[in-house]
């Protein structure tokens, strides 16, 4: 009859872009008669703030202001091939494609510039909208000015187009698994220990505080990388106690119809969440990052599951660790069978309980 | 830097705030007719009589089935060697209860209302299997036309198999063998904005698709793919979803409003209810998974063996690359060199599940990281120090024999352990992620050591 | 019937049953207020009703005839911002942004009845809203800042309350 308190630990990883690669992302970029730069590209902004994010590392690339950077992803007549928003792959893979096409442009205003400039374009470079002289500051052309003469002194569009696509992994033995390359583009790392307060008697599990931390490579904007983080956090808080489309899986029945009988997380549900950020570069992503959107959801339901049997001695192990199965588990008092070295829990689910068909276990 | 590491405010954000931001269904067509759909009311049937006419005999109403699709099965993933399984329309069996059998058009929404309650057909129902383990039971029901699991990964084998090491050597070895299982639950992706798309027939034929598609080119691939068409016959426009997180990438409505577009003439708009959403839109998988890992009595992972039974609802849709994903992943944070992983995507007659945030490594996160934290337990030592000693270095290798380059398990554990003031020797405090030597390189591991040169 | 919206006396000519949701953004092209589930379940429709937050899905516009409907379209522009607005976009409280009409309207009508920044009081007016993306805590820090009556500086982004940065840890 109280209310215990218990804290868990996970740590985990997860890979960028899709498994085995072989997922391009493309941009291309044109500047405007006075300097301001367009930007299409393909990928879907689905809240992560991928257009937000692209063009900062466009404006970064090229040398101006964020504010100079128009972004287009409407339409597959203007944009071109972006594989899609998911595999966390819209700031490494999209946003690295992005930073080639401005990588380009870049070099074309250096172009003209030395031209404008007399001087060789490898001693300019671009602070700011203004192409500067190395060393020799009073020596420099505003990019209007150099846009302005592309367009009406030499009759050029400054353009640049990018694409990142890391070549297809594969599967070179399927007996084992063996790949001939890395099948992603980068792995993200994070770790998070929850603290819970279990009710042994409604059986009623609250999260109440989610310390984390992330590896993300480079925080290219640190605000919607903490909102991937939050947002991810509420995720994997649902995920791990309170959702589940079929609440008597594996039967369909009594399937929610609404948000009155499907548990989404709400503002009641929310824990503290301390964050911490890592930043261990990437070797080939946009400014060293690494991908964040869908790790964010991970760690959390085995520190959840991890924490509860630290205050009350019980393993849940099937999600969502419901109040049902809190007190059930507890009712039951379950003990791992032990037979010599083996030790073995959860025997009530296995498939060697269960099923006819397959076996599973060390003897097996 | 200037914009890189700033915070800028969102491209959109304003237009956030002033209710400027257009999604697709904010976008009026004038002349935009309402589709619904006719769904299967049974899990596994046999169907026959499809009857639409009384529907398409109501003022201003189309209706499409499966005879009006160009390429009724097309595999999202085929590219990927995933073959084709899934009809767009059901032919003449459904497998899932809200199985799309025949989409209507009409002037107003209650009108495409009262044109599907028109719509009949006979259902034969058959024993329906729900249960993922009972799959592989001699008289379980076959409810895929290929049996009960998916039998198409490379070289036609019928699971995904990952072997490494000597798996008997080191159960053999092990102080202590445990043993779980680990039952992660279907859950919506319940994005605000629900499923949606509006079809426009253009006068030079073109069709103009405004999606909330999570992926542009692929949604485009997939139209093109069923209707047959090259291209440049399609303009996806959107880029603008209201939430997403893996549900928005199925392609569930744009094919169909295509299709009615262009049987009617007309634009035609879907907007799924929210009941809809969520009684009928694909779901994140339930995941079964069982793991025995062989470890030592001073906290080395020797050997890890595991089951994974992929719940896949009625169709393949994503999951063979999804239990792919897994399998590559199932050591999680971890160097274990000794490794037996058998992975099968199972078919039951639930809606087809896809991919949801973390797809395929969510699920062994959490049978993983929860299995650790037993082992911690039964050996006695600190949840902590169990990871960091097995933590993935530079040099180690993963399940499919790639080395790691710059894994940064130790440093997140150790920046974690400070934060909650959980107090760890000074060994393991000096830890850091550089490639295993003395204490940190015991016999088991030097032959999974690789180059991460390689790469 | 007759309403007024944001200010402009307004004819309604859809049926008395037809959701005020329905009126608003089928008939008169105000697309704010979302249809995130049409079961009241969400929050995303929210608008004010004569000042009061109504979620409008529910709402039959017979049950309005001649009340003042506001929407986001009433409470600000991209040139004059409302504080809600300055503080949703400050504080980065709209992530996809589908939820972030009906969590404003919600929000303006706590402030309006004198709402402070208690975060538990802020929790207890809005919690009937479902954000999908963003975990709410900055659009419960939005709120209260909001309440506060700070000032935004629009060109920047808040960084949040509890995060640490420690950079390159090898």
């Amino acid at each position: 009859m109280a209310v215990k308190t218990g804290r868990g630990f996970a740590a985990i990883e997860y890979p960028t872009g899709m498994n085995q690669n072989g997922d391009p992302s493309q941009a291309w970029i044109k500047v405007k008669p006075d300097g301001r730069i367009d930007v299409f590209a393909g990928t879907s902004d689905i809240g992560n703030g991928s257009k937000t994010i692209q063009s900062q590392i466009v404006a970064e690339t090229i040398g101006v202001p964020y504010e100079w950077i128009t972004y287009d992803n409407s339409n597959t007549d203007s944009s071109p091939v972006c594989t899609g928003t998911f595999a966390s792959r819209a700031t490494f893979v999209a946003g690295k494609a992005a930073e080639k096409a401005a990588e380009n442009v870049r070099q074309k205003i250096l172009e003209i510039a030395g031209k404008e400039l007399e001087i060789d374009p490898a001693d300019l470079e671009i602070i700011d909208g203004e192409v500067i002289a190395k060393g020799a500051p009073q020596k420099k052309i505003s990019v209007p000015d150099v846009a302005a003469a592309a367009t009406w002194t030499y009759g050029e569009l400054i353009t640049g187009t990018g694409a990142q696509l890391k070549p297809f992994a594969t599967i070179v033995e399927p007996a084992t698994g063996k790949v001939d390359l890395p099948p992603h583009s980068a792995i993200s790392y994070a770790s998070c220990s929850a603290e819970v307060e279990v009710d042994d008697e409604t059986g009623v599990v609250t999260v109440k505080r989610l310390w984390q931390c992330y590896d993300v490579g480079k925080s290219i904007n640190p605000t919607l990388v903490e909102g991937q983080i939050e947002g991810g956090a509420v995720q994997g808080l649902g995920l791990g106690v309170l959702e589940n489309c079929y609440p008597y899986y594996p039967s369909v029945e009594h399937r929610g119809s609404s948000f009155g009988s499907y548990l989404a997380p709400g503002m009641e549900d929310l824990p503290q969440i301390d964050t911490i950020i890592i930043e261990n570069p990437s070797a080939d992503g946009p400014y060293g990052a690494k991908g964040i959107g869908e790790m964010a959801n991970n760690a959390q339901p085995p520190a959840i599951a991890s924490a509860v049997f630290d205050a009350v001695g019980v393993w849940v192990t099937e999600l969502p660790i419901t109040p049902e199965r809190v007190l059930r588990a507890l009712q039951a008092k379950a003990e791992p069978a032990r037979d010599g070295k083996t030790v073995v829990f959860d025997a009530a689910l296995s498939v060697n309980t269960v099923s006819t068909g397959i076996t599973f276990g060390a003897a097996a | 830097m200037k914009a890189v590491g700033a915070r800028v405010p969102r491209y959109d954000g304003v237009a956030h705030v002033t209710g400027h931001t257009m999604f697709v269904d904010d976008l009026k067509i004038p002349g935009a007719l309402w589709a619904k759909a006719f769904r299967s009311p049974v899990h596994n049937a046999g169907m026959s009589n499809l009857d639409t006419s009384k529907a398409e005999a109501m003022p201003g109403v189309h209706v499409i089935t499966w005879n009006d699709v160009p390429l009724l099965e097309y595999g999202h993933l085929s590219a990927l060697g995933i073959p084709a399984d899934e009809p767009l329309l059901a032919k003449d069996e459904v497998r899932y209860l809200g199985q799309p059998i025949a989409i209507v058009a009409a002037p107003s929404e209650e009108a495409a209302m009262a044109a599907v309650a028109a719509i009949t057909a006979d259902f034969d129902e058959r024993p329906a299997l729900f249960d993922v383990r009972k799959a592989f039971d001699a008289d379980a029901p076959q409810i895929h036309a290929e049996g009960n699991w998916y039998r198409h990964f490379e070289d036609e084998m019928d699971r995904r198999q990952i072997r490494k090491g000597n798996i008997d050597e080191a159960f053999d070895k092990a102080d202590l063998i445990v043993q779980g299982v680990y039952r992660p639950a279907a859950i919506e992706h319940a994005p605000i904005e629900t499923q949606v798309c509006q079809v426009v027939p253009e006068a030079n034929g073109r069709l103009t698709i405004y999606s909330c598609t999570q992926a542009l080119y692929f949604s485009m691939g997939v139209v093109a793919a069923h209707l047959q068409l090259p291209l440049n016959k399609l303009k996806v426009v959107g880029g603008t979803v209201g939430g997403g997180f893996g549900g928005k990438v199925d392609t569930a409505t744009e094919t169909l409003c295509a299709l009615l577009a262009q049987k009617s003439g007309k634009p035609v708009r879907w907007r799924w209810t929210r009941e809809e959403e969520f009684l009928c839109s694909s779901t994140r998988a339930p995941w079964h998974m069982e793991i025995a890992d062989a470890v030592t009595k001073d906290g080395w992972i020797l050997g890890r063996k595991m089951l994974t039974l992929h719940d896949s609802g009625a169709y393949a849709r994503f999951s063979p690359y999804g239990l792919t994903k897994h399998s590559f992943h199932h050591t999680g944070a971890y160097s274990i060199p000794n490794l037996e992983f058998d992975g099968y995507v199972v078919y039951t007659n639930r809606t087809p599940t896809t991919a949801m945030r973390g797809f395929g490594v969510t699920s062994v996160s959490f049978a993983t990281e929860t299995h650790m934290s037993r082992i911690a337990l039964e050996l006695g030592i600190d949840p902590y120090e169990l990871r960091l000693k097995n933590a993935n270095r530079v040099g180690d290798t993963s399940p499919n024999q790639i080395a790691y380059t710059d894994p940064s398990t130790v440093p997140t554990i150790l920046a974690i352990a400070d934060a909650v003031g959980h107090d760890l020797t000074p060994e393991y405090k000096a830890m850091t992620p550089g490639p295993r030597s003395g204490a940190l390189l015991p016999e088991h591991l030097v032959g999974q050591l690789g180059n991460p040169e390689d790469h | 019937m007759n309403l007024t919206v944001n200010g402009v006396a307004t004819s309604v000519e859809s049926a008395p049953l037809t959701s005020l949701l329905d009126v608003l953004r089928e008939e008169l092209g105000i697309t704010s207020p979302k249809a995130g589930c049409e079961q009241g379940g969400c929050g995303a429709c929210t608008v004010l009703v004569d000042g009061e937050a109504r979620r409008s899905c529910l709402t039959p516009v017979a049950a309005v005839d001649g009340a003042a409907i506001t929407t986001v379209e009433g409470l600000g522009s991209p040139e004059h911002l409302a504080p809600i607005q300055q503080a949703f976009t400050h504080h980065y409280a709209a992530q996809c942004g589908f939820c972030t009409s009906g969590m404003m309207m919600a929000a303006q009508a706590y402030l309006d009845d004198g709402g402070n920044d208690d975060h538990e009081a802020i929790q207890d007016a809005l919690g009937g809203h479902v954000c999908r993306c963003t975990g709410y805590v900055k659009i419960i820090d939005a709120v209260a800042a909001a309440a506060r009556g700070e000032s935004f500086d629009l060109s920047v982004t808040a960084a949040g309350t509890s995060m640490t940065n420690l950079g390159g840890v090898s």
